[in-house]
Protein backbone atom coordinates (compact mmCIF):
# COMPACT_ATOMS: atom_id res chain seq x y z
CA UNK A 1 0.00 0.00 0.00
CA UNK A 2 1.89 3.03 -1.19
CA UNK A 3 0.79 6.58 -0.48
CA UNK A 4 -0.52 8.52 -3.49
CA UNK A 5 2.16 10.29 -5.48
CA UNK A 6 2.48 14.00 -4.92
CA UNK A 7 0.92 16.08 -7.64
CA UNK A 8 3.70 17.69 -9.58
CA UNK A 9 3.31 21.42 -9.97
CA UNK A 10 5.35 24.11 -11.62
CA UNK A 11 7.24 26.36 -9.23
CA UNK A 12 5.54 29.66 -8.51
CA UNK A 13 6.58 32.50 -10.77
CA UNK A 14 5.99 36.22 -10.62
CA UNK A 15 3.18 37.45 -12.87
CA UNK A 16 4.02 39.68 -15.83
CA UNK A 17 4.48 43.29 -14.83
CA UNK A 18 5.10 42.46 -11.18
CA UNK A 19 5.74 44.73 -9.15
CA UNK A 20 4.78 48.09 -10.54
CA UNK A 21 2.81 47.61 -13.75
CA UNK A 22 -0.67 47.41 -12.28
CA UNK A 23 -2.26 49.46 -9.53
CA UNK A 24 -3.25 46.40 -7.50
CA UNK A 25 0.35 45.13 -7.50
CA UNK A 26 1.56 48.59 -6.51
CA UNK A 27 -1.00 48.93 -3.73
CA UNK A 28 -0.17 45.46 -2.45
CA UNK A 29 3.51 46.39 -2.14
CA UNK A 30 2.59 49.77 -0.66
CA UNK A 31 0.42 48.00 1.92
CA UNK A 32 3.28 45.67 2.84
CA UNK A 33 5.66 48.64 3.03
CA UNK A 34 3.49 50.16 5.77
CA UNK A 35 5.05 47.53 8.05
CA UNK A 36 8.50 49.10 7.72
CA UNK A 37 7.14 52.45 8.83
CA UNK A 38 4.99 51.08 11.64
CA UNK A 39 8.08 49.27 12.96
CA UNK A 40 9.91 52.62 12.89
CA UNK A 41 7.00 54.10 14.87
CA UNK A 42 7.46 51.39 17.52
CA UNK A 43 11.18 52.15 17.80
CA UNK A 44 10.52 55.89 18.14
CA UNK A 45 7.94 55.20 20.87
CA UNK A 46 10.33 52.83 22.67
CA UNK A 47 12.91 55.63 22.80
CA UNK A 48 10.17 57.68 24.46
CA UNK A 49 9.59 54.98 27.09
CA UNK A 50 13.33 54.92 27.76
CA UNK A 51 13.35 58.71 28.08
CA UNK A 52 10.48 58.57 30.59
CA UNK A 53 12.48 56.12 32.70
CA UNK A 54 15.49 58.44 32.45
CA UNK A 55 13.82 61.37 34.20
CA UNK A 56 12.43 64.78 33.35
CA UNK A 57 15.51 66.04 31.50
CA UNK A 58 15.67 62.94 29.32
CA UNK A 59 11.97 63.28 28.45
CA UNK A 60 12.34 66.94 27.52
CA UNK A 61 15.41 66.09 25.42
CA UNK A 62 13.37 63.38 23.69
CA UNK A 63 10.57 65.81 22.84
CA UNK A 64 13.13 68.37 21.66
CA UNK A 65 14.74 65.75 19.41
CA UNK A 66 11.33 64.86 17.97
CA UNK A 67 10.84 68.57 17.27
CA UNK A 68 13.76 68.74 14.84
CA UNK A 69 12.68 69.21 11.20
CA UNK A 70 14.17 65.84 10.19
CA UNK A 71 12.26 63.92 12.89
CA UNK A 72 9.03 65.83 12.21
CA UNK A 73 9.37 64.90 8.53
CA UNK A 74 10.15 61.25 9.33
CA UNK A 75 7.26 60.98 11.76
CA UNK A 76 4.89 62.64 9.28
CA UNK A 77 5.81 60.02 6.68
CA UNK A 78 5.46 57.28 9.31
CA UNK A 79 2.02 58.66 10.20
CA UNK A 80 0.91 58.71 6.54
CA UNK A 81 1.87 55.07 6.05
CA UNK A 82 0.21 54.12 9.36
CA UNK A 83 -2.98 55.91 8.31
CA UNK A 84 -2.89 54.13 4.95
CA UNK A 85 -2.59 50.81 6.77
CA UNK A 86 -5.39 51.54 9.23
CA UNK A 87 -7.80 52.93 6.65
CA UNK A 88 -7.21 50.03 4.26
CA UNK A 89 -7.51 47.54 7.13
CA UNK A 90 -10.79 49.17 8.15
CA UNK A 91 -11.99 49.22 4.55
CA UNK A 92 -11.60 45.43 4.34
CA UNK A 93 -13.62 45.26 7.55
CA UNK A 94 -16.72 46.64 5.82
CA UNK A 95 -17.38 43.10 4.63
CA UNK A 96 -17.98 41.92 8.20
CA UNK A 97 -21.25 43.85 8.74
CA UNK A 98 -22.20 43.06 5.12
CA UNK A 99 -21.66 39.31 5.00
CA UNK A 100 -20.87 38.27 8.56
CA UNK A 101 -17.35 37.32 7.50
CA UNK A 102 -14.48 38.31 5.27
CA UNK A 103 -14.98 36.86 1.81
CA UNK A 104 -17.60 36.73 -0.93
CA UNK A 105 -20.87 38.34 0.10
CA UNK A 106 -23.88 36.07 -0.58
CA UNK A 107 -26.49 38.83 -0.86
CA UNK A 108 -26.22 42.50 -1.65
CA UNK A 109 -26.40 44.32 1.71
CA UNK A 110 -29.32 46.73 2.24
CA UNK A 111 -26.91 49.68 2.57
CA UNK A 112 -24.15 50.62 0.11
CA UNK A 113 -20.81 48.94 0.81
CA UNK A 114 -19.02 52.30 0.90
CA UNK A 115 -21.26 53.34 3.78
CA UNK A 116 -20.46 50.12 5.65
CA UNK A 117 -16.77 50.98 5.26
CA UNK A 118 -17.41 53.97 7.47
CA UNK A 119 -18.33 51.69 10.40
CA UNK A 120 -14.87 50.23 11.15
CA UNK A 121 -13.08 53.36 9.99
CA UNK A 122 -15.34 55.52 12.16
CA UNK A 123 -14.54 53.26 15.10
CA UNK A 124 -10.81 53.64 14.49
CA UNK A 125 -11.05 57.43 14.22
CA UNK A 126 -13.06 57.56 17.46
CA UNK A 127 -10.30 55.64 19.26
CA UNK A 128 -7.61 57.94 17.83
CA UNK A 129 -9.54 60.93 19.19
CA UNK A 130 -9.86 59.24 22.60
CA UNK A 131 -6.08 58.60 22.66
CA UNK A 132 -5.45 62.24 21.75
CA UNK A 133 -7.84 63.47 24.47
CA UNK A 134 -6.01 61.32 27.04
CA UNK A 135 -2.58 62.48 25.87
CA UNK A 136 -3.73 66.08 25.74
CA UNK A 137 -5.00 65.94 29.31
CA UNK A 138 -8.73 66.34 28.59
CA UNK A 139 -9.50 62.81 29.90
CA UNK A 140 -7.94 61.08 32.96
CA UNK B 1 11.95 25.36 8.99
CA UNK B 2 9.40 22.86 10.15
CA UNK B 3 9.08 24.77 13.40
CA UNK B 4 8.26 27.98 11.53
CA UNK B 5 5.42 26.16 9.76
CA UNK B 6 4.18 24.59 12.99
CA UNK B 7 4.11 27.97 14.70
CA UNK B 8 2.29 29.62 11.78
CA UNK B 9 -1.06 29.87 13.69
CA UNK B 10 0.73 31.66 16.54
CA UNK B 11 2.44 34.07 14.15
CA UNK B 12 -0.86 34.67 12.40
CA UNK B 13 -2.65 35.44 15.66
CA UNK B 14 0.08 37.90 16.65
CA UNK B 15 -0.19 39.37 13.13
CA UNK B 16 -3.95 39.79 13.44
CA UNK B 17 -3.76 41.19 16.95
CA UNK B 18 -1.04 43.59 15.89
CA UNK B 19 -3.13 44.81 12.96
CA UNK B 20 -5.95 45.66 15.34
CA UNK B 21 -3.67 47.20 17.98
CA UNK B 22 -1.94 49.36 15.35
CA UNK B 23 -5.21 50.44 13.73
CA UNK B 24 -6.85 51.22 17.07
CA UNK B 25 -4.07 53.13 18.77
CA UNK B 26 -0.95 53.83 16.70
CA UNK B 27 -2.21 56.87 14.74
CA UNK B 28 -3.38 58.56 17.95
CA UNK B 29 -0.05 57.89 19.67
CA UNK B 30 1.93 59.10 16.68
CA UNK B 31 -0.06 62.31 16.27
CA UNK B 32 0.02 63.02 20.01
CA UNK B 33 3.51 61.99 21.08
CA UNK B 34 5.55 62.35 17.91
CA UNK B 35 3.97 65.41 16.25
CA UNK B 36 1.81 67.52 18.58
CA UNK B 37 3.92 67.17 21.76
CA UNK B 38 7.22 68.28 20.12
CA UNK B 39 5.36 71.24 18.62
CA UNK B 40 4.32 72.30 22.13
CA UNK B 41 0.60 71.63 21.71
CA UNK B 42 0.41 69.13 24.59
CA UNK B 43 2.58 71.13 26.96
CA UNK B 44 0.58 70.23 30.07
CA UNK B 45 -0.89 66.94 28.86
CA UNK B 46 2.50 65.41 28.17
CA UNK B 47 4.55 67.28 30.78
CA UNK B 48 6.98 64.82 32.39
CA UNK B 49 5.03 64.06 35.56
CA UNK B 50 1.76 63.40 33.74
CA UNK B 51 3.37 61.43 30.90
CA UNK B 52 5.27 59.32 33.44
CA UNK B 53 2.10 58.78 35.46
CA UNK B 54 0.16 57.63 32.39
CA UNK B 55 2.87 55.31 31.13
CA UNK B 56 3.83 53.77 34.46
CA UNK B 57 0.28 53.02 35.63
CA UNK B 58 -0.83 49.40 35.36
CA UNK B 59 -3.13 50.15 32.45
CA UNK B 60 -0.47 52.27 30.79
CA UNK B 61 2.12 49.50 31.00
CA UNK B 62 -0.23 46.87 29.58
CA UNK B 63 -1.26 49.32 26.86
CA UNK B 64 2.30 50.15 25.83
CA UNK B 65 3.47 46.53 25.87
CA UNK B 66 0.44 45.36 23.89
CA UNK B 67 0.49 48.09 21.27
CA UNK B 68 4.24 48.14 20.65
CA UNK B 69 5.04 44.43 20.77
CA UNK B 70 1.94 43.29 18.86
CA UNK B 71 2.57 45.90 16.18
CA UNK B 72 6.15 44.62 15.86
CA UNK B 73 4.91 41.03 15.37
CA UNK B 74 2.40 42.28 12.84
CA UNK B 75 5.14 44.05 10.88
CA UNK B 76 7.39 40.99 11.08
CA UNK B 77 4.78 38.63 9.66
CA UNK B 78 3.81 41.06 6.92
CA UNK B 79 7.44 41.64 5.90
CA UNK B 80 8.16 37.92 6.01
CA UNK B 81 5.46 37.38 3.41
CA UNK B 82 6.64 40.36 1.39
CA UNK B 83 10.06 38.70 1.34
CA UNK B 84 8.44 35.50 0.11
CA UNK B 85 6.64 37.43 -2.66
CA UNK B 86 9.84 39.17 -3.66
CA UNK B 87 11.53 35.79 -4.10
CA UNK B 88 13.76 35.90 -1.01
CA UNK B 89 12.67 32.42 0.02
CA UNK B 90 11.05 31.20 3.20
CA UNK B 91 13.72 30.75 5.81
CA UNK B 92 15.80 33.92 5.72
CA UNK B 93 12.90 36.44 5.82
CA UNK B 94 11.18 34.41 8.53
CA UNK B 95 14.22 34.17 10.77
CA UNK B 96 15.18 37.81 10.21
CA UNK B 97 11.73 39.30 10.74
CA UNK B 98 10.60 37.11 13.64
CA UNK B 99 14.03 37.48 15.21
CA UNK B 100 13.76 41.26 15.11
CA UNK B 101 10.22 41.12 16.49
CA UNK B 102 11.46 38.93 19.36
CA UNK B 103 14.28 41.38 20.12
CA UNK B 104 11.75 44.24 19.99
CA UNK B 105 9.38 42.41 22.31
CA UNK B 106 12.13 41.76 24.87
CA UNK B 107 13.15 45.42 24.61
CA UNK B 108 9.54 46.55 25.06
CA UNK B 109 9.03 44.44 28.19
CA UNK B 110 12.38 45.53 29.61
CA UNK B 111 11.85 49.24 29.02
CA UNK B 112 8.19 49.37 30.07
CA UNK B 113 8.73 47.31 33.22
CA UNK B 114 11.70 49.55 34.14
CA UNK B 115 9.38 52.57 34.38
Amino acid sequence: MSSPARTRTLPARAPDGWIFRYSHYRNYILFAATSVFMAIACVVLLFGVRALAGGEQAWNDYLAALGSPAMLLLNSVVLLFTLYFALRFGWVGRKIPAGGKIGPIPLAPPVPMALLGLVPIGGFVTLWIVVLLVLGGAIL
Amino acid sequence: MNLIHKLEPLFWMLFGGGGFAASFFLPGLLIGVCLLAPLGVFESGLAYDRAYGLASSGTGRVFLIAVISLTLWHCAHHLRHLGLDLGLGTTVPALASYGLALVGTVATFTLVLAL
